[in-house]
This record gives C-alpha cells, structure tokens and sequence, in this order.
C-alpha cells in the first residue's frame, strides 16, 4: 500500500524549480515581455534622441553606452520582485507549507525557490539583448566576464527576492524595497552615464553602492570597458550575492519567519 | 530506526510524542510536556476546542512549526527527518490550495516534491482526481474551484505520495452532508487498508463514528484518552458530547482525580 518515495536524489529540486519556472510562463505577458518591452522603450526614448547631444561616452555610441546598465536593471529588479512576490504569496496564502512538510533538503528548498527569478531574468536579459544587438550595434566583447557578472548578480537579487519574500509582512514591504532601495540605487548605479565624469562628491559616493559594481562589470562584458575594474566589480558583487544567498539558506535551515 | 534490510520494526508507533513543548514567540504556550503515542493502523481522533493546541501538536508532526522541546517520532524515525517527512500526509484545517496550479497540476507537483516520477505522478493524480470526483475540473486553477471542490483537492494532495500517517485536520468543516459521507466512505477504505488516521474534527458523533480511540485536548495538555465507549463510562455520559461539554467546561479528568 504505501509507497517508498525517493529521497536521495533531487527530484522534489526540480518539482519546485518547475513550478517556479511553471508561474513565469504562465504569466509571461507580465512577468516576461513587459520588462522587455519597458526596457527597450528605455532604449529607444534615451538612446536615440539623446544621441544627437551625448554623441560618444568612453568611445561608445550613447545607444550602445546604456544597453548593459538597461539589461542589469531589467534583470536584477525581475530576479527580485519574481521571488519576493513568488515567496510572500506562498506564505501568505500558506501553500508554502505543501513544501516544508515536503522530504527536501533546506538547500533544495532555497535553490528550488531561487531558480525561477533567475530564470526568469536570464529570459528577459536574453530577450532584451536579442532586441538591442540587432538595433543599437552594442558588442558583446568579453563574455566571459559577462557570464560570472550575471551569475552572482542574479544571485543576489534572487537571494535578496528570496530574503524579503520570507520576512515581508505586506505586499508593500516587497514593494517598498524594489521602489524605495533597488530602483533608487539601479538608477544612480551608472546607467545612464558614466560615474567618472561625476563630480566630486558624487563620484566617490557612487562608489559605495553596490548596484555600480554590478553594471560596470556587465557594462565592462558588453563593451570592454567600465568605470571600475573588472575584477573589483565582479568581486564586489560576488561578495555581496554569497552572503545574501546563505541568509536565505539559514532562513530555510533554521525555519526562522517560515515556521511559527 | 530501520533494520539491515530497510524495514520498519512493526513495534514502531505510528506517532510517538515525548514532551512536546511549543511556546511561540508571543509568549503563548500551546503545548506543554506533551505525550501522545499513536499505534500504527489505529483511526485515532482528538478532540478540543479552538486553541486547545491540536493544530500546534499537528504543525509540529509535520515539520511546520519550530518545537521548544520534545521528541516527535513517526514510526521510529525522528520526525524532522526526510524519510518521516515523506511517510505523513498533512490536509490543513485552512485552504491552502497554490493559486497559480490547476488541479491536476496541485497533484503531480505534490507528489514530485515527495520524490515521486512525473509518470507516477501523473498516474497516480488521475487516480485521485477519479476517486473524488474531480475529473470535470481537472484543468481548472484553484481559485476557480467551489468551497467542496477545493476541500476534495485537499484530501486528494494529503493522499498523493501515499502516506502511511494522514492526518485530517477537521477536513468536513464546510463541507455538506453528501460530501462528507463521501469523503469519510474513502479514508475508512484507506484505514481498512492499514492506514494510520489522526484526526480533529468538532462534529463529535463523526469522531464517535470513526475512532477507535480518542484524545481530549485541553490548553496544551492531554486530559483524557480512551474508546468512545471508555470516555463514556470515565465521565459517566450518555454520549461523547457529554462527555466534551464535561471534560472542556465543568469536571476535572477524572484520570487526573485518580491520580491525585
């Protein structure tokens, strides 16, 4: 009558993941080609008709200049918001608890929820790149800086995401982080100009926040060049996303605000 | 603990529960030094009022709610681990059905995160979507579902992986006469198969029906346990909802006067 279930591999992993991934496409009008099609009005509004007055920034058309602080915005706030909101929801409508009780690891339950913002944003990334290449010229010149860039990136918003779905007592806390911390610093970050041309205090200030780093190392994946240093943008950031995704971990380890 | 060859000593209990204690964060104590041990194959009901702690006892069964102290055991094994996790099928009290699946779906993922294929799974959910009635909405999502229709999904999930403990957290509140008939024809199936049952339920003369043995629950401690027939002749009753009305509101557990 009763039926060993398998408890050794990662099978309950993947079920989570898919349903995480299942919820994106589902909504994928929302959750997918909105931002797309935000990000590339984004790029045709600023790009093109600021072009005619900001004609070059470190060499680079202003178009092409943008295109990889837009796609970091696109991506971090989506990685963000899709598990913030897929986690609260959980816990809010309490559905949360078909997977505690679940035989998964603590790791299979913060990996499992983690993967869908990244999918998620490696979607829209793809999506958008797919659409700004072909119209803006921008060249993908190191790849492989840009791959680890994005990793710990994604992994840190998705952790994040991940971190406030699980102590939110609102919707609005969700909100309040992406409106009041995660845009205000994407915009400030660099995107849309280049912080050594700041002045000072400004410049140095820009320095100290964290979302800078993430684009200058997309930005340095994309055209070659950046801000700061490759290796400085992409240890800041994977300093940041592996303390971030073990405090998700612990958060599921130890059951803190997901067990009462 | 489990022999050489993998089985289960059949003197294992389906539950063993040593000095439970939970005292959530506020302060309120819902268990205290709880006992409770429930052979394997018995239809076991427990019975108290709102508050008494029987959802805190059933939380901590399945791994929803941090323990302050105590020991809880699903035949032999601790109850925290994956192999007990995967032998206890939970229906909460409250709906908590995910929004974004349809029925099947709830089903299948069910039963992926307890390590089942997706070909069993998906055998299996057809299964369950026959037994209660639930063919017609089959690709319906949850909130489209009536009140009835979304109790029978509960079940239906509780009993996806094929649990040897199902624990029905007043799984008739709301439902209509027909429906519960129905639903208590299939889990005395279940039981006749082996099937350990606990049980909550308020509508008393059910839990008379059904158990073969009842617990009376009251602030966090257990005041009586016995045969509906035993609690009668205990409290001196004509029924077991005299014997309720005495052992929540006038008399002291005449066991506890014994002992005293």
């Amino acid at each position: 009558m009763s039926q060993t279930v398998s408890l050794t591999g990662n099978r309950g992993l993947l079920w989570l993941a898919r349903r995480e991934t299942l919820r994106v496409w589902k909504l994928w009008t929302q959750t997918v080609l909105a931002p797309i099609v935000a990000s590339s009005l984004f790029i045709v509004v600023f790009g093109f008709s600021l072009s005619g007055r900001i004609r070059h920034i470190d060499g680079f058309p202003y178009r092409e200049f943008i295109v990889p602080g837009l796609i970091t915005m696109a991506m971090v706030q989506a990685a963000y918001s899709n598990n913030s909101s897929s986690v609260f929801q959980a816990r809010s409508d309490r559905y949360i608890n078909d997977v505690l009780s679940a035989p998964m690891r603590s790791w299979q339950m913060n990996l499992g929820y983690n993967i869908g913002g990244v999918l998620r944003a490696l979607a829209i990334g793809a999506g958008l790149a797919a659409v700004a290449v072909p119209i803006t010229g921008v060249p993908v010149r190191e790849p492989l800086v840009l791959v680890p860039a994005v990793a710990f990136g994604l992994m840190l918003f998705s952790a994040l995401g991940t971190i406030v779905g699980i102590y939110a007592e609102t919707f609005d806390h969700h909100t309040f982080v992406n409106n009041i911390v995660i845009l205000p610093l994407v915009f400030v970050g660099g995107v849309f100009y280049s912080v050594s041309r700041l002045p000072s205090p400004w410049h140095e200030l820009s320095h100290v926040n964290p979302i800078f780093y993430l684009v200058s190392a997309v930005r340095y994946g994309f055209l070659g060049t950046a801000d700061a240093s490759v290796a400085l943008s992409v240890g800041v950031t994977a300093a940041l996303a592996i303390p971030a995704y073990l405090w998700a971990q612990w958060l599921f380890t130890s059951g803190r605000k997901l067990k009462a | 603990m489990i022999d050489s060859l993998g089985r289960v000593p059949v003197s294992a209990p389906a539950l063993d529960v040593r000095r439970l204690t939970k005292r959530y964060d506020d302060g309120t104590v819902a268990l205290e030094d709880f006992d409770l041990t429930i052979p394997e194959g018995m239809f076991f009901g427990l019975l108290g009022p709102n508050g008494a702690g029987k959802t805190t006892l059933i939380n901590a069964v399945c791994n929803l709610i941090r323990i302050t102290a105590g020991d809880v055991r699903v035949f032999g094994e601790p109850g925290s681990s994956l192999l007990a996790r995967s032998w206890v099928g939970l229906a909460e009290q409250d709906i908590n059905l995910d929004r974004f699946l349809t029925v099947e779906e709830t089903l299948v993922y069910h039963g992926g995160w307890f390590g089942m294929t997706k070909h069993d799974a998906e055998r299996r959910a057809a299964e369950m979507i026959d037994v209660f009635d639930l063919r017609a909405k089959s690709d319906v999502r949850t909130p489209k579902l009536s009140g009835g229709m979304r109790r029978r999904l509960l079940l239906a999930r509780a009993l996806m992986h094929r649990p040897r403990l199902v624990i029905l957290d007043e799984p008739t509140a709301s439902v209509d006469f027909e429906l519960r008939q129905e639903l208590w024809r299939y889990i005395r199936r279940l039981h006749e198969k082996g099937t350990t049952i606990l049980l909550t339920t308020h509508y008393l003369e059910e839990a008379e029906a059904l158990c073969e043995e009842i617990a009376l629950i009251r602030a966090g401690r257990l005041i009586a346990r016995d045969t509906a027939s035993g609690l009668r002749r205990a409290y001196t009753a004509d029924s077991l909802t005299e014997v309720y009305v005495k052992a929540m509101h006038e008399q002291p557990c005449p066991v506890e006067e014994a002992a005293a």
